[in-house]
């Protein structure tokens, strides 16, 4: 809850600071306010309490989703330097629309009525249109803000639609009250009910970018700015993940029979669309955006076999995920800075093709190692946190006994090694013209921390276990 | 037994079936003489020029959204006002829940007017005015010479 109300009076701050005339103290003054917001998180650490009538509830799970969400916001906002040097760009209202953009993850993580949820994915959604289109002149930049606005737009109506359904079934808005009907029927669950699950999951599983919902996600992810594709594929994920779970696992738990053959068929899509299509991308970015179509559906085994360890599946997976993906965009940005700035002089290729990368790790190790390592993470090599987190997704089906959605994700993780290896390939043993990229300090602490995450996670897996 | 939408449906039904009887009623009953004047549209007695589907020009939109802004808070402050002044409410609290919906209301307010004033600072209700080019001549004859001119040799006496 503390972290709500700060974040947004936060954002409104970060506004009028931008009428100052120096550009200078945005940067720290965002990463403070992200600081702030996390270290107040904890304050509510091992209590359970329902905020605002009942609407929201902070309990040990919700905090260490917020925490995720906010570190990762934390990592892409310092990756953001290169704001102060671009004339056009408006740092002080990119900064405040991210804050108040995470204030509807956070609605969306800790929601216990359903209304809370409606307004945390309009939240965030909106300000996601709007960041997604902040690059003015990018005539592709514009397509994708406008695509994902209609189509966002539409399925928030859907979302809306099935929660208007819920409501006439129930008579109750909360998770509990829902439970309670779903649980113990008087007459039999009516077809309102059912319909309205299923709109709801719509609704939930477009922001979320799994198939056959995914079609906005490619141009999206392709058309923003690169920061805010790292910040659209981590914090909506893990949110929209986060709003899944506490609403399958709660609410809709006692009707598993009913929806899991659904999401398991959606899992499925999810997986083989998501690979498949990577395989024959030429762009690095648009690979990166079928990738985490497929890590959507990873995501969506634990739910499918909904049990006991899935909110630790999910918990691991986010954060491995995360970590790995932001470092991955990371790298991107400063290396196709770097191509921007060498096709003016001699018209090469896109600065974002795999091409890009051609001996990157010889002039600089460090950029290439950060690669490297959020690479094999993201493929589930051993010894990553991304290996732990496949791991666990796993053995939840195989708790459940979903042999055949095992046997699918494996298969589909086998293809995934093929895309994310031809990063590896062509940085370390293609032959490329790379002068060394200057890289800011601060720049490179963000990359070493997030490598040090999923190498420390790959090795220890344990040291997150027991905290909620 | 009619459930609560049921009434809500019929009563639909009702208004649409009472306006079509009357305008039946009316076409039965009223004489039909119709010149130019009768049929032309209605524009609080201007002449009607043109069509209305014509573009209008960007800046009134960033006006529209600000006036929706305060058309919706006004919308949200009706309701706050009846339950602001319930003295039941006044009374078993001791005179905080007043206290407590005024702050409320004002934090509601506060936040929408630094809105405003951030859309005003930034310059966004500056009505972009068009700079009208003056035409100039570069010559070296100046200003005052047609004057001296007709001064002297005009000789009609006024």
């Amino acid at each position: 809850m503390f972290p709500i109300v700060l974040l947004s009076v936060f954002g409104i701050l970060l506004l009028f600071l931008g009428f100052l005339k120096s550009r200078a103290i945005l940067l720290p003054a965002a990463l403070l306010f992200l600081l702030v917001s996390l270290a107040v998180n904890f304050i509510d650490w091992n209590k359970t309490y329902l905020y605002f009538n009942g609407m929201l509830l902070s309990d040990n799970l919700s905090m260490v989703f917020t925490a995720i969400v906010l570190g990762s916001a934390f990592m892409v906002v310092a990756l953001s330097g290169s704001f102060m040097e671009d004339e056009s760009a408006q740092p002080a209202e990119y900064y405040g629309i991210l804050l108040f953009s995470l204030v509807g993850a956070l609605m969306m993580i800790g929601f216990e009525n359903l209304i809370m949820l409606f307004v945390g994915v309009e939240i965030l959604s909106v300000a996601m249109y709007v960041l997604t289109g902040s690059d003015k002149r990018n005539l592709r930049s514009n397509e994708a803000a406008l695509k994902y606005f209609l189509m966002g737009a539409f399925t928030t109506g859907i979302m809306l639609f099935g929660m208007a359904l819920l409501y006439g079934a129930t008579g109750s808005f909360t998770l509990g009250g829902i439970r309670a009907y779903a649980v113990n029927p008087q007459v039999g669950l009516s077809l309102l009910f059912y319909v309205g699950l299923l709109m709801l999951l719509i609704g939930l599983l477009f922001k979320v970018s799994a198939a056959p919902f995914h079609f906005w996600t490619p141009d999206v992810y392709d058309g923003a700015p690169t920061l805010f594709t790292a910040f659209m594929s981590t914090v909506v994920k893990t949110a929209g993940f986060a709003a899944l779970f506490r609403l399958l696992s709660i609410s809709f738990s006692g009707v598993y029979t009913f929806w899991w053959t659904i999401l398991a068929i959606i899992t499925t899509l999810t997986l083989v669309a998501g690979n498949i299509t990577a395989v024959y991308q030429n762009s690095f970015k648009r690979m990166m955006a079928y990738s985490s179509i497929s890590h959507a559906g990873y995501l969506l085994i634990g739910l499918a076999a909904l049990g006991q360890q899935t909110k630790q599946a999910i918990v691991f997976y986010s954060l491995a995920y995360s970590v790995a993906t932001i470092a991955a965009f990371g790298v991107l940005l400063l290396v196709a800075r770097q191509r921007n700035a060498e096709t003016i002089t001699s018209g090469g290729s896109s600065s974002e093709s795999f091409d890009a990368f051609n001996g990157l790790a010889r002039q600089n190790p460090l950029l290439g190692f950060a690669m490297a390592v959020s690479m094999l993470s993201l493929a589930g090599i051993p010894l990553t946190a991304g290996f732990w987190g496949k791991f666990y997704m796993f053995s939840t089906a195989v708790e459940r006994g979903q042999i055949w959605l095992l046997v699918v994700a494996v298969l589909m993780s086998a293809v995934g090694i093929y895309y994310y290896f031809r990063v590896i390939i062509a940085m370390y043993f293609r032959e490329g013209a790379t002068a060394p990229i200057r890289v800011a300090p601060f720049y490179r602490y963000v990359l070493v921390v997030a490598t040090l995450l999923t190498i420390g996670l790959g090795i220890a897996p344990g040291l997150l276990e027991g905290l909620f | 037994m009619l459930t609560d939408f049921g009434i809500i449906l019929l009563f639909i039904l009702a208004a649409f079936a009472f306006i079509g009887i009357v305008l039946f009623v009316a076409r039965l009953l009223r004489p039909n003489r119709p010149n130019e004047e009768k049929n032309s549209t209605y524009e609080s007695g201007e002449e009607p020029v043109g069509n209305a589907n014509i573009q209008f020009n960007i800046r009134y939109y960033v006006v529209a959204l600000v006036f929706v802004l305060f058309d919706v808070e006004l919308v949200f402050l009706f309701p706050w006002a009846t339950v602001f002044g319930q003295v039941r409410l006044i009374n078993e609290t001791n005179g905080s829940w007043g206290w407590f919906a005024l702050t409320e209301a004002f934090l509601f307010v506060g936040i929408l007017g630094l809105g405003l004033a951030y859309v005003w600072a930034k310059g966004y209700l500056d009505w972009v005015k068009p700079q009208p080019k003056i035409p100039r001549v570069d010559t070296n004859v100046p200003a005052d010479l047609y004057q001296r001119v007709n001064d002297k040799y005009s000789h009609s006496k006024p």
